[in-house]
């Protein structure tokens, strides 16, 4: 760390606080890649850092590793500073990262030996750990294969598995379910989850949004590298107020639909996406009659209305004028 | 360091599990050694059959035949007396013979006499060698009598009675041109080619571990594992030191082998173990130096083949692991003590023809310096692309 800023008020110290990240901010020549990113995870809580590709996500997940040297800010894991070179504070961090980060041609138990050993485990404390982490992700019966054997969805688990072994405080999860089949993912997610009931600090990033709302405590919205947003799920729509999320899917001069949409009263944000256009309004069943209205006067043709409640994507939407997977 | 014993036995067990490796460490460097010895054997067990003509009948012509066929010179020439000059050029030409010796006639009767008539050798364009050694034995011969008829010449000119013409001859016959030049190596004994090609096959073998390892270390990057160790509480250092072990104990064990299978299957020379071993060990920390350059100055797997590619060549060639360095140009042989290999093979080259063991120190610290000034270059050049 090149400097030591002032921690933010709601980011102090706490016994809870496995997580305190606090104004980092990173640069790779003239691209912001982080830029003033604070927050906080507690024991036991899984945070979801939410964001499209690009967005700044593993960046600061490599800062917190200590991965990567930051520019500015400070991050303290279970009360200890960490650095590319502090290695007393990484040893509280279960890292798991995107790639699935095993020796094909060693097996799984060899896997799991090898990672724990870097972890100061050895003798029997650590073919305890490995038949245990073995037995949590179910491949038990599969240890002695070696890893280029199994399918995808059995690597993801391993590759989770060896971030476990040596009982980190802080689990840090780099979009785990990238590529998984959707069996896999709901067994990777209900692991995760079951970590943060064990008690550990578990910090997910993701850019699926159905995810971070099922899985996370409490969610952090990233774009550009800027926190532009954090809180519960509850908090951060609520943020939206009383808006709902309308899509319609027209034909026609759908640009001169969206123009007329946002002049009318009670509609924020009017945009096209993939021939359809996507509404954010305050109490959009009340407006749907003067949308429709609108469209027949300009000559489009609706072709389906839906009306959502607003959810993780819209309050992103609405935070960042983008959609999250664009 | 535990922990970087942990990341070399990894690594290791991955090249143990990995065919290729092991065949590039173990197997190929025996199996080539053992061919290249075999391919150049002749040169260590040089033999020459030579067709001699006598159509003189003279006696300065039995004397060279019984000069040529004499006991000192069976091991190297072989003579075999034909009728006539058409013959032996047939001979020559099919390849029954190396080349061909003709002693014209009057030969013998030239010899006194103040019109000397030259020999004739026959050769043949697929046995250049042999051609050349029946002209030097010529030449040898007719500069030993041109040596004998001077002094006779100038023992008469000085006023010797004529008289005394057959015992002047026969005392300068009894005469011999003298030799000064002695051909010798460093140490004692003959060096054969299996004493030279084990070791040049060795480090020629464990140079192409430099691309296995820096690709290795760049798939590791690519895959994410390299990453995932650079999370765990170790060092940068203790990364490093442990791929750094892994490429060294592998190098060890290759050369190892090879020196202890080459010397009881071809009966190769490596000299004594200790200085054997440490040219082993410095050309095995040369290795891993050279490692460090490739993966400091790479950013991919290929670029990584690529590069260590040309810098192994380079030092194949210039350090003499292709031919005997004694038998190549001037130049090249200054060229090959440019390159580690090139040491190392002077060192080995020196045990095994019988150096003392002290000959191996030099060549060591050499290598060992290169060594040093390679990592420090990596390590340099390295540091610049992180902070970039």
């Amino acid at each position: 760390m090149h400097s030591v800023e002032t921690v933010p008020a709601h980011l102090e110290q706490t016994s809870a606080q496995v997580l305190i990240a606090s104004r980092l901010a990173k640069r790779f020549g003239d691209r912001v890649a982080v830029d003033d990113v604070s927050f906080a995870v507690a024991a036991g809580e899984t945070y979801g850092l939410l964001g499209p590709n690009g967005a700044g996500k593993t960046t600061t997940i490599r800062l917190i590793c200590g991965l990567l040297r930051a520019d500015a800010g400070q991050i303290l894991i279970a009360g200890q500073p960490i650095s590319t070179t502090a290695t007393p504070a990484k040893k509280s961090i279960g890292y798991v990262p995107q790639e699935i980060a095993l020796y094909p041609d060693l097996t799984a138990r060899e896997n799991l030996r090898f990672f724990g050993r870097l972890y100061g485990l050895h003798g029997k404390a650590l073919n305890h750990r490995v038949g245990k982490v073995l037995d949590l992700i179910g491949l038990s019966e599969r240890g002695r294969d070696r890893v280029e054997s199994f399918s995808g969805g059995m690597k993801r688990r391993l590759n989770i598995g060896a971030g476990l072994l040596h009982e980190p405080t802080l689990l840090v999860l780099d979009e785990p379910t990238v590529g998984v089949d959707p069996q896999s993912r709901h067994a990777v997610m209900e692991s995760v989850r079951s970590f943060g009931a064990a008690g550990m600090a578990v910090l997910y990033t993701t850019h699926y949004m159905e995810e971070a709302e099922r899985l996370c405590d409490r969610v952090g919205i990233i774009d550009h590298g800027r926190l532009v947003a954090e809180g519960t799920r509850r908090e951060l729509v609520a943020q939206l107020g009383e808006h709902d999320h309308i899509q319609l899917t027209a034909t026609g001069d759908l640009a001169a639909l969206a123009d007329r949409c946002r002049g009318l009263e009670g509609i924020d944000r009017a945009d096209v996406k993939d021939g359809q256009i996507q509404l954010l309004a305050t109490e959009g069943r009340r407006l749907l009659p003067a949308v429709l209205e609108a469209a027949e006067r300009i000559g489009t043709t609706v072709r389906s209305v839906e009306v959502a409640e607003p959810d993780l994507e819209a309050v992103f939407l609405h935070l960042t004028g983008t959609a999250l997977r664009e | 360091m535990n922990t970087a014993l942990v990341i070399a036995a990894k690594d290791l067990r991955h090249r143990l599990r990995d065919r290729s490796a092991i065949v590039l460490g173990f197997i190929a460097p025996v199996l080539v050694a053992a061919l290249m010895s075999f391919a150049f054997s002749s040169v260590e067990a040089f033999h020459a059959d030579i067709a001699f003509v006598d159509n003189d009948h003279g006696q300065i012509a039995v004397a060279l035949r019984t000069a040529l066929t004499s006991r000192e010179l069976s091991d190297v020439l072989s003579i075999e007396s034909v009728g006539s000059e058409q013959q032996a050029g047939k001979l020559v030409d099919d390849g029954d013979v190396g080349a061909g010796l003709v002693i014209p006639a009057g030969f013998s009767a030239a010899a006194v006499g103040d019109e000397p008539v030259g020999l004739t050798v026959l050769g043949s364009p697929d046995n250049p060698l042999e051609a050349q050694v029946a002209k030097a034995v010529a030449d040898a011969y007719v500069a030993q009598l041109n040596a004998d008829r001077l002094s006779v010449h100038t023992a008469l000119a000085a006023g010797v009675p004529a008289g005394r013409t057959a015992e002047l001859a026969k005392a300068v016959a009894g005469l011999r041109l003298p030799e000064s030049v002695e051909a010798r190596a460093t140490g004692y004994r003959q060096l054969t080619t299996a004493s030279y090609y084990a070791p040049a096959m060795g480090i020629m073998f464990v140079l192409f571990a430099i691309g296995f390892t820096a690709h290795s270390f760049f798939a590791e990057q690519r895959g994410g594992t390299l990453e995932r160790i650079s999370a765990a509480p170790i060092g940068r250092g203790g990364v490093l030191l442990g791929k750094s072990l892994a490429a060294f104990v592998y190098s060890v064990a290759s050369l190892t082998s090879l020196a202890v299978v080459s010397s009881l299957a071809f009966d190769a020379q490596w000299g004594p173990p200790l200085p054997a071993a440490a040219l082993i060990l410095a050309m095995s920390a040369a290795l891993v130096a050279l490692t460090a350059l490739v993966i400091a100055v790479s950013r991919t797997e290929r670029q990584a083949d690529g590069i260590a590619m040309m810098i192994t060549f380079a030092l194949l060639l210039l350090g003499g692991n292709f031919v005997l360095i004694s038998q190549a140009p001037d130049l090249l042989r200054k060229l090959a003590l440019l390159t580690p290999n090139g040491w190392a093979l002077r060192g080995f080259t020196d045990l095994a023809t019988g150096a003392a063991a002290t000959a191996a120190l030099a060549p060591a610290l050499v290598i060992l310096g290169m060594a040093a000034l390679v990592g420090l270059l990596a390590g340099v050049i390295g540091r610049w692309r992180a902070a970039s």
